[in-house]
């Protein structure tokens, strides 16, 4: 029996080495995998109880930080500004995991990110809890003020640094408080998460950089650059006709000005008072689908921003206008299939949409000479004794267009503010340019977003401050509404810029 | 060869030394991680426990002198430091625990104070395994105790409760032991042929298939896969040795494959537990809570574990019991989970070792039993807590909290010391087993 009993024995043992090896397997090959799920919540709950650095404004405002606390976990994440910087700053929740800031730069707020690990092998018998604080782009006091301007619209704003391409405020109503969703009681959390989640506004949407609208006729801004870079609009020519509205090629539905105006001229001119007929047939006739979507692409259109926020949306301008027809008038691009759709493109309407992230870049391109710095909110990581880790590397995204297109455009835009649509936005003293919008929405009765782009700065510099402001579905379609409604935002959120410094 | 009984107790004594060390050191390191402060009742604790492993060790040293000096410092070990978790995870259970382990330690001395011999339970092997049927379908009885959790395996007698199911493994173990001993030359030898294929005679596969008879009732009634299983597996690992006729290792695994197959259909919790097996994540939050949460404890665990104490408990159901083990790797990581394997493995090793050296046929056969009872016990609710097997609900051996389980271990253990040490007294020569079957009426 004695042969059987060895042979029992190696068999258990075999059992027993198979446990073994499968151990390995759970414990060391599959375990960064299996803690990496999202439904595994050891990772978070470690972090909970572990210290977190704080979230500060550009201008010293704290944002967000790590109380300690009784219960369940050590520390309980508060963002002392409330829902004023909810879509930017995020929140950091034990029930739902980080958005935003707290998600980009969860690792340096932990202390856990490549720089941080560095220091501890350095500095090992540290006693305080190395974790980053997190400075950004933004200021409170820009921020708190294009919050008050846009009041209880719906709507974006979004003010950045042409010149790095820092976003200083970036605001959307409706927003939310964070505190009761990021409550430690997951109950709390919860409860109040799914009465945002039920609300029809949707105020956990980050609509400046998650949400695309029509971006109406501050579009024509790219639509002028088409022209310029294509070498076929200048400054005197072509003199678009004097008219009511245009009628492209292929239909009879024509595209009419505002208010049944009669419109036309060169480019400073068209620009001024947004003349639907003379860019609609500068898209369709003198530039053709070609040169609108290689420039909208120049200008970011297909492509997400490389902003430092998860989840921003890109905006989007057709690839594509069907074959080629016939030549069309003496002159003109051509005639397309989709020369009509063209038509309407070429005004930011039809197929269209831009986030107002994407529009305030289209105005930071023309500010900047052309060049579309990478949009972000992080200045620098901290450590503990304030000194910094590391910086924010400002890069160019987007060559969006040359030098020289970029100022004839600028000087366009300045006309735009000085005898145009958007003379609201006039600010004593700063060089300011701007484009209105009135996107319409084809509702009955007749609503519109309300757009603005602009860029404003000391006279002669290179301008400091782009803005995009868009306010949703109000009422009425003239092109008065973009200038009447959304251009007092944005100069309000200029002027704050001013003051900051 | 073997050491002689005092250097055997000597060794004994050192390992039990050691093994004290290092449940102390646990205990002290657990309560640090979990409070950030010494224990006060460190001292005590370590006296009570000490005392204990004192009284086992005094214990061998009167009752087993000769016996094997690793299996008691092993069954102390994987006892302390599954106290330690207890204690780390539960306060009042951990009382409870320390109850039971002295209740384990005094069943321990008592079994090798009252079998002297193992041929004792030989004779007694009738009455034995009538208990053990009566103690398997006690819970059955009207009135004998709740349905826990689905399963019918408790008996509650006045304030306490216990799983009668746990005692008649022992039981069932002596009886057919003693069963083959007197049956395993005829159930060896008759076969009838069908083809190519020799049989063992239909009236010799009556008792396989009570067996297995038995196994289904108590899987279908009782609800308790685990011990089925185990007690089919105990009479089909005993028949296989007495016997050496492989035939019943092909039939009962095709019996016991006819039976799954039976469970799988018949059973929804038998499904779920399959399903969950192949795939937790079908139903992470629900059905497949427990086993997603264990692969993540044992997954954060990694290599050297969060430490002792410092893990994130409290997030999966039966962690005192089931799934003690996924708390055990979370904390101490795969070196610390090996650990526990390694224990096993030895206990294992000893067990059979033990088993191999007696002549005794009941006493080699009951050890070998003993030791696949233990052995599959836990490589069963390890696999299971690990997913390499599907989950069957028994309790990992001396290390789950329970009192049933924790005694009738430290008994399994007593009557394998008993083995050990009968078989070191009694060397008899290897050829006079040869002899056996001749005067025991051999054809002349």
């Amino acid at each position: 029996m004695n042969g059987r009993i060895r042979r029992l024995g190696a068999a258990l043992l075999v059992c027993y080495l198979a446990l073994f090896g499968w151990l390995n397997r759970v414990m060391v090959l599959d375990a960064a995998q299996l803690n990496a799920r999202p439904d595994n919540r050891r990772a978070v709950e470690r972090d909970f109880n572990r210290p977190r650095g704080d979230v500060v404004s550009a201008d010293g405002v704290l944002l967000a930080h790590s109380e300690e606390v009784e219960g369940r976990f050590r520390y309980q994440r508060t963002y002392p500004t409330g829902d004023l910087f909810a879509h930017v700053v995020g929140s950091y929740a034990f029930s739902f995991g980080a958005d935003g800031v707290e998600r980009t730069y969860g690792d340096d707020l932990a202390g856990r990110s490549a720089d941080f690990q560095l220091r501890g092998f350095a500095d090992p018998f540290s006693e305080e809890a190395d974790v980053g604080t997190v400075a950004l782009t933004l200021r409170a006091d820009v921020q708190r003020v294009a919050r008050d301007a846009l009041g209880a619209r719906e709507g974006s704003v979004v003010a950045l640094d042409p010149r790095t391409g820092g976003i200083l405020a970036m605001w959307s109503f409706p927003s939310y408080d964070p505190n009761p969703t990021s409550a430690n009681d997951t109950l709390v959390a919860g409860a109040f998460r799914e009465a945002l989640d039920a609300n029809p506004d949707k105020p956990r949407l980050a609509r400046t950089y998650r949400e695309r609208f029509f971006p109406g006729s501050t579009f024509k801004v790219v639509t002028a650059a088409a022209g310029l870079d294509a070498g076929r609009v200048d400054e005197a020519a072509p003199a678009y006709p004097s008219a009511r509205s245009y009628t492209p090629p292929l239909t009879t539905k024509a595209i009419a000005n505002f208010g049944g105006s009669t419109c036309g001229g060169t480019l400073a001119a068209i620009l001024a008072v947004s003349c639907n007929s003379a860019f609609a047939q500068m898209g369709a006739e003198t530039i053709g689908p070609d040169g609108m979507i290689a420039e909208a692409e120049d200008f970011g259109f297909g492509e997400t921003p490389p902003i430092d926020l998860p989840q921003a949306v890109s905006s989007s301008f057709p690839a594509d206008f069907g074959r080629r027809l016939s030549d069309g008038p003496e002159g003109s691009a051509g005639v397309f299939e989709n020369t009509p759709g063209l038509a309407q493109a070429a005004i930011g309407q039809g197929d269209v949409s831009a986030t107002p992230l994407q529009m305030a870049l289209v105005a930071a391109a023309v500010a900047n000479g052309g060049a579309i710095m990478a949009p972000h909110v992080l200045d620098e990581v901290r450590d503990h004794r304030g000194e910094r880790v590391r910086g924010h590397a400002d890069e160019v995204w987007r060559t969006a267009t040359s030098p020289e297109t970029a100022a004839t455009l600028r000087r366009a835009m300045v006309g735009v503010v000085t005898d145009g649509t958007a003379r609201a936005m006039a600010v004593d003293g700063w060089e300011v340019g701007a484009k209105t919008g009135t996107a319409q929405l084809g509702t009955v009765p007749p609503r519109s977003h309300a757009w603005i782009i602009a860029f404003a700065g000391p006279p002669g510099g290179v301008p400091e401050v782009a803005v995009a402001v868009v306010v949703e579905g109000q009422e009425g379609a003239s092109e008065q509404t973009g200038g009447r409604v959304a251009a007092p935002i944005a100069r309000a959120v200029v002027e704050a810029v001013r003051r900051a410094g | 060869m073997s050491l002689p009984a005092a250097l055997r107790r000597r060794t004994e004594a050192g390992l039990l030394v050691l093994v004290g060390l290092v449940v102390g050191f646990a205990y002290a390191l657990a309560s640090l991680g979990s409070s950030a402060s010494l224990p006060a009742d460190v001292v005590p604790f370590l006296g009570v426990v000490l005392g204990l492993f004192v009284a086992a060790h005094v214990a061998v040293r009167r009752l087993a002198p000769r016996a094997d000096p690793l299996l008691v410092p092993l069954a102390v070990l994987l006892n302390g430091l599954g106290y330690v978790f207890i204690a780390r995870l539960d306060e009042e259970l951990a009382g409870q625990q320390a109850a039971w382990t002295g209740v384990g330690v005094a069943a321990f001395v008592a079994t090798l104070a009252v079998v002297r011999r193992v041929r004792v339970l030989e004779r007694l092997r009738y009455t034995v395994g009538l208990v053990g049927v009566l103690l398997l379908l006690a819970p059955l009885a009207p009135g004998a105790g709740p349905a826990i959790n689905g399963s019918k395996i408790w008996v509650r007698i006045g304030p306490v409760g216990f799983q009668p199911g746990e005692f008649a493994k022992l039981a069932l173990a002596v009886f057919i032991a003693a069963y083959l001993v007197e049956r395993r030359e005829l159930l060896a030898t008759a076969v009838r042929r069908i083809g190519p294929v020799r049989l063992p005679e239909p009236r010799h596969l009556a008792p396989l298939l009570v067996a297995w008879l038995f196994a289904l009732v108590v899987m279908m009634f009782e609800r308790d896969l685990g011990s089925a299983l185990l007690f089919f597996v105990l009479f089909l690992t005993v028949t296989w040795v007495a016997t050496g006729r492989a035939a019943y290792l092909v039939m009962g695994t095709g019996l016991f494959a006819a039976g799954a197959l039976l469970a799988w259909r018949l059973f929804s919790h038998v499904q779920v537990r399959v399903d969950m097996w192949l795939d937790p994540w079908q139903d992470p939050t629900g059905r497949g809570y427990q086993i997603v949460q264990s692969a993540y404890a044992l997954a954060w665990g990694g290599v050297g574990g969060t430490g002792l104490g410092l893990g994130i408990d409290g997030r999966i159901p039966y962690q005192e019991t089931d799934f003690i083990f996924a708390i055990v790797g979370e904390e101490l990581g795969l070196v610390g989970a090996t650990a526990v394997v390694a224990a096993f493995v030895l206990l294992v090793g000893r067990g059979l070792h033990a088993a191999s050296r007696i002549e005794d046929p009941f006493a080699k056969l009951l050890a070998c039993g003993l030791t696949t009872l233990l052995g599959v016990q836990a490589f069963l609710i390890m696999g299971g807590v690990t997913r390499l097997l599907p989950l069957t609900g028994v309790t990992l051996p001396f290390v789950s909290y329970g009192g049933s389980s924790l005694v009738s271990n430290w008994v399994l253990v007593a009557l394998l010391v008993r083995v050990s040490d009968q078989g070191a007294t009694e060397p008899v020569a290897e050829a006079s087993a040869q002899q056996v079957p001749a005067t025991a009426g051999g054809p002349r």
